[in-house]
Parts: structure tokens; C-alpha cells; sequence
């Protein structure tokens, strides 16, 4: 049985004895699981590689759609709802629940384009508005300095770290509540990447982060809660300083202690 | 002889062997274009843009009737194919990916792509010409789109592939439909490729002859009335050079060598672009 910590505060999240299946797989890869996410706050997952947290990280804004034949089963509450039902609105739940990649994916145009591409799909042409929104996001995601005078440059010229950054300025530009962040810095240098941890931890202000990383000083530097996941099931969830100085579970204590994984 | 000398020799042999092989293979390509380049400028003059055909014998005759129908059908075949092959090659890619029916177009596609032309030439015209009843150069067209189709399916399945899904699914994961990941991202991160892909079916069907033999047949006029028989620059060329008449077997050359110049111009027009892309 998985050990979850009573989270006090108010939950952007809420897994309720969630399964997925993989299209054309015999057993699912995320089973039962339960697990809150806390609003306002980093959550990240941890665990070896295919023990489910990418999996479970892609069900939160459910791109797992895009590939026939997968599989959800259980709740995942978000505003009090159900996310999982086949009505779901995707195109308005992406809006609210945005998404990094482990690679950057900056698209093929200018810098300004990539930036104003989300809040263009939701019709905002209005230029003044736009171009204020741009600055802003760019500026939150401190790479405005870098880009201020090349807005019109094709994205692709920038550095990977840039092309992060420029990323989650694309992601913040649309005002979600939840960011999913996938491995984000598994690509990119040293220095690169304390930007974007030092980035992330200032955007917990606005909106409740989920992120999944190999890294586990990562999750000890960045987060608020740990998940520690293994074989698609969620072993323990708790306070990250508490998690990983008195992991309760044993398998958490092996996992971060590094005698497998 | 030391064991060393021994693979040093045998080296030397199979480095000049091939490199032989190289020469000869280019050899002939050279060949083909110095005998092209050479009897085709003697045989350019302006009559030759200016001019309609003639009968042998006769000064002001030239290719304008040819060059203006080949221009009629392989745009009209371009104009067909090239919209077909793009939205079929983006089924295959976004929306069959490797379903079944996606699997066997890709397959069926593959097998027309080495179908012998004259074979689709014989189709249009059992299809096209025999219930019209008469030559075409709309049967002329459709034989070529036909031709390109497969050509510009398969640029456009690859290239489309060759997109990282991440960059869908991030276009996605901001609130974007189908339709606008695919128009406003996936094709613009292959357009190069597509780009590349029309201009080297364009290029192919541009120099086709037999499916036109019986399709849009020919004529030593100008004409652009798309439902009478009509020039190509292929099929004159055949009918020019297997003639009898000097005058006319220059004129032979002459196409010849525009249509080469201008398949030619469109292959490294299409490699440019390539190189661009790869440096990029």
C-alpha cells in the first residue's frame, strides 16, 4: 500500500484509482493509482525509467489521445470534474493544463510567432494586446533581455537552453493553471538548466507545477512534494525535505539512496 | 610477398576498380550531354520559340507549338497531382499513420510508382479517350498526374514524418486542433521537403512520352483548346527525330535539348533546396 501524506493545502489535481493501458498491451502501466497534487505548489515524480510517471504526467492533459487505442480508467479531478470522460473538451483542458517537453519544441517560425501562437489559436488578434503579452511572457520567463531585438528570427536559431525558456514563455503566455514539465532539462547543460529550476520555482506563484525527472537533486532542489513511482504504481507521496531525509517507504529508501533504479 | 604488401595490393585493385566503374558510369552521362548540348545549340534559333511546325522543307518552322502544349499538360497534370499527392501524403502521415489502409496505399503507391508509364498511357486511354473519342489533352494530363501522384505521396508521407511528434504534440498541448498543427506546424517544418518533392514529380512526368502517345497524341499546330489533341515536347521530339527530314531531326535536337536543360534545372533546383535544408 502506498503511503500518501495528507496534503493540507488546496489540490490543483486529483488521481482517483487511476489505470492506463497502453494501446495493444495486456496489463495497464499505471495501476490504481491515487495521488493529490497540490495547488500552487512543485510536485515532482520520480522513479526509474518505465515506472509510469511520464505516463501518468501525459494523461494530465491527456495527449495519450493523439495515439489510437490507449486506455483510461478511474478519475482525474481537475476543478471538480472528471477529465477522463469522452466528452471532455481537450482543446479547453490543454489551454488550462499546458505542457514542456524533454526536447525543446520550438516550432518553425519567428520568435514572436512561437510566443503569440497559443493566445492566436484563441483568437486574440488584437496587435497592442498581443505584443504586450509577449513581452510579458518572455520577460517571466526571463529571456527577454536575450531576444528583445530578434523577435522576428526564426526560433530555431536560438540556443537549447533559449529554446526552452522560449517554450515556457509559449506555455505561460495562455495564463494555465497547471504546467506539466517532462524531464526539461534532461537536454540541456549545467547552466541552462539552473535557469529553468530557478524559472520554474518562480512560476509556483501562478500556476501548480507536476515534474517528472530522472534527476532526483533536481526534485530535492525544485519541489515541494515528491511522488516516488515504481512499476506503475505510486509508492509513496510526501513532503519533498521530509521524503528524502526519512523516506518511509523501504522501496523510496532504496530508490533514493541509489541502490537500484 | 608479406602479408602487409598482399592487402595493400589487393587495396590498390579494388580502389582503381571502382573508381573505374565511377568514371564509365559518369562517362556516360557526360556523353549523353555533350552529344545533347552540342547538336542542340547548333540547332536553337529563335524560329524555334517563334515558330509553329512546318512541313520539312519549309525555313520559319519551329517548337511554340510544342513548348506552349507541353506547358498546358504538365501544368494542368501539376495542377491536379500536386494538391492529390500532398493531402494523400498527409492521410498516410497524420491521419492513417500505420493503420492498415494507410499500410496498403503506401504499398499500392509504391507499386504504381515502377509502373511502366505506357501501361498508365494504355489505362487513360481506355478510360479517357475511348469514351471521348478522340486524343485529349486533358487525357494527356490526367495520364501525367496519374504518374506524378505516387511521386509526390511518398515526398510527402516521408517528409511529414520526418517532423518530431513532439513538435505536434507541443502545438497540441497549447489548445491547437488537428487541422492547424498540421497546416500552420507540420508543414511548415516540411515544406522544404515537400517543396522538393513536387519539383522532382514535375521533373519525372515532364519528360514522360509514351503515356502521352495515346493520350494527348500531337499536333503540328498551335493550339490551346485542352479537348483537341495537342503537342508535347516529348512526343515531338519522337516524331521529329524518327523523320526522314533533316530540318526536322534538328528540330528533334533542339527539343531535346529544352526539355533536358529544363528537367535538368528543376533536379538542381530540388538539390539545392535539399542542401539548404541539411546545413540548416
Amino acid at each position: 500500500m502506498a503511503t500518501i501524506i495528507d496534503i493540507q493545502q488546496e489540490k490543483a489535481l486529483q488521481v482517483k484509482n487511476f489505470e492506463f493501458t497502453y494501446a495493444g498491451a495486456d496489463a495497464p502501466s499505471i495501476k490504481k493509482l491515487d495521488m493529490p497534487i497540490a495547488k500552487n505548489a512543485i510536485t515532482a515524480l520520480i522513479g526509474p525509467s518505465g515506472c509510469g510517471k511520464t505516463t501518468l504526467l501525459r494523461s494530465f492533459n491527456r495527449i495519450h489521445d493523439l495515439y489510437p487505442g490507449n486506455k483510461y480508467e478511474g478519475e482525474i479531478l481537475f476543478n471538480e470534474r472528471n477529465i477522463l470522460t469522452s466528452k471532455e473538451d481537450l482543446i479547453s483542458l490543454r489551454i488550462k493544463i499546458g505542457m514542456i517537453f524533454q526536447k525543446p519544441t520550438a516550432f518553425p517560425m519567428s520568435i514572436y510567432d512561437n510566443v503569440a501562437y497559443g493566445m492566436r489559436l484563441q483568437g486574440i488578434k488584437n496587435k497592442t494586446e498581443l505584443n504586450d503579452r509577449v513581452e510579458k511572457a518572455l520577460k517571466d520567463a526571463a529571456i527577454w533581455k536575450e531576444v528583445k531585438d530578434r523577435l522576428k528570427h526564426d526560433a530555431n536559431g536560438l540556443s537549447g537552453g533559449q529554446q526552452q525558456r522560449l517554450c515556457i514563455a509559449r506555455a505561460i503566455a495562455v495564463e494555465p493553471e497547471v504546467l506539466l514539465f517532462d524531464e526539461p532539462t534532461s537536454a540541456l547543460d549545467p547552466i541552462s538548466t539552473a535557469g529553468i529550476e530557478e524559472l520554474v520555482v518562480e512560476l509556483k506563484e501562478r500556476v501548480s507545477i507536476i515534474i517528472v525527472t530522472h534527476n532526483m537533486q533536481q526534485a530535492a532542489r525544485v519541489s515541494d512534494y515528491t511522488g516516488f513511482m515504481y512499476l506503475g504504481e505510486l509508492i509513496e507521496l510526501g513532503r519533498t525535505e521530509e521524503m528524502f531525509v526519512t523516506p518511509r517507504e523501504k522501496l523510496t529508501e532504496e530508490y533514493i539512496t541509489g541502490k537500484f533504479g | 610477398m608479406t602479408h602487409t604488401q598482399k592487402r595493400i595490393i589487393i587495396n590498390n585493385v579494388i580502389m582503381t576498380l571502382s573508381t573505374l566503374s565511377a568514371v564509365i558510369g559518369m562517362a556516360f552521362l557526360f556523353w549523353i550531354l555533350g552529344v545533347l548540348v552540342i547538336n542542340g545549340i547548333d540547332a536553337l534559333n529563335w524560329n524555334i520559340f517563334s515558330q509553329v511546325g512546318a512541313p520539312p522543307g519549309y525555313e520559319e518552322s519551329g517548337l511554340k507549338h510544342a513548348l506552349i502544349g507541353q506547358l498546358y499538360i504538365v501544368g494542368v497534370a501539376t495542377f491536379a497531382g500536386v494538391p492529390l499527392g500532398i493531402m494523400a501524403g498527409t492521410y498516410l502521415s497524420e491521419y492513417g499513420q500505420k493503420s492498415k489502409l494507410a499500410e496498403i496505399i503506401r504499398d499500392i503507391s509504391d507499386i504504381m510508382m515502377s509502373a511502366p508509364s505506357i501501361v498508365i498511357g494504355a489505362f487513360v486511354y481506355a478510360i479517357v479517350v475511348m469514351p471521348m473519342g478522340h486524343f485529349s489533352a486533358w487525357a494527356g494530363s490526367i495520364a501525367l498526374s496519374i504518374i506524378m501522384l505516387p511521386i509526390i505521396l511518398r515526398t510527402t508521407d516521408d517528409m511529414l514524418q520526418l517532423v518530431p511528434s513532439t513538435l505536434r504534440e507541443a502545438a497540441f498541448a497549447l489548445g491547437a486542433p488537428k487541422y492547424k498543427v498540421i497546416i500552420q506546424v507540420v508543414y511548415r517544418g516540411a515544406k522544404v521537403g515537400i517543396l522538393t518533392g513536387v519539383l522532382l514529380g514535375v521533373a519525372r512526368v515532364a519528360g514522360e512520352t509514351a503515356p502521352l502517345l495515346f493520350t494527348s497524341f500531337n499536333d503540328n499546330f498551335l493550339n490551346t483548346n485542352m479537348n483537341e489533341p495537342m503537342a508535347s515536347l516529348t512526343v515531338t521530339m519522337f516524331n521529329y527525330a524518327t523523320s526522314p527530314y533533316e530540318d526536322w531531326q534538328k528540330l528533334g535536337w533542339a527539343a531535346a535539348f529544352i526539355l533536358s536543360m529544363f528537367i535538368l534545372g528543376l533536379n538542381i533546383i530540388a538539390r539545392v533546396f535539399l542542401m539548404k535544408k541539411r546545413i540548416k
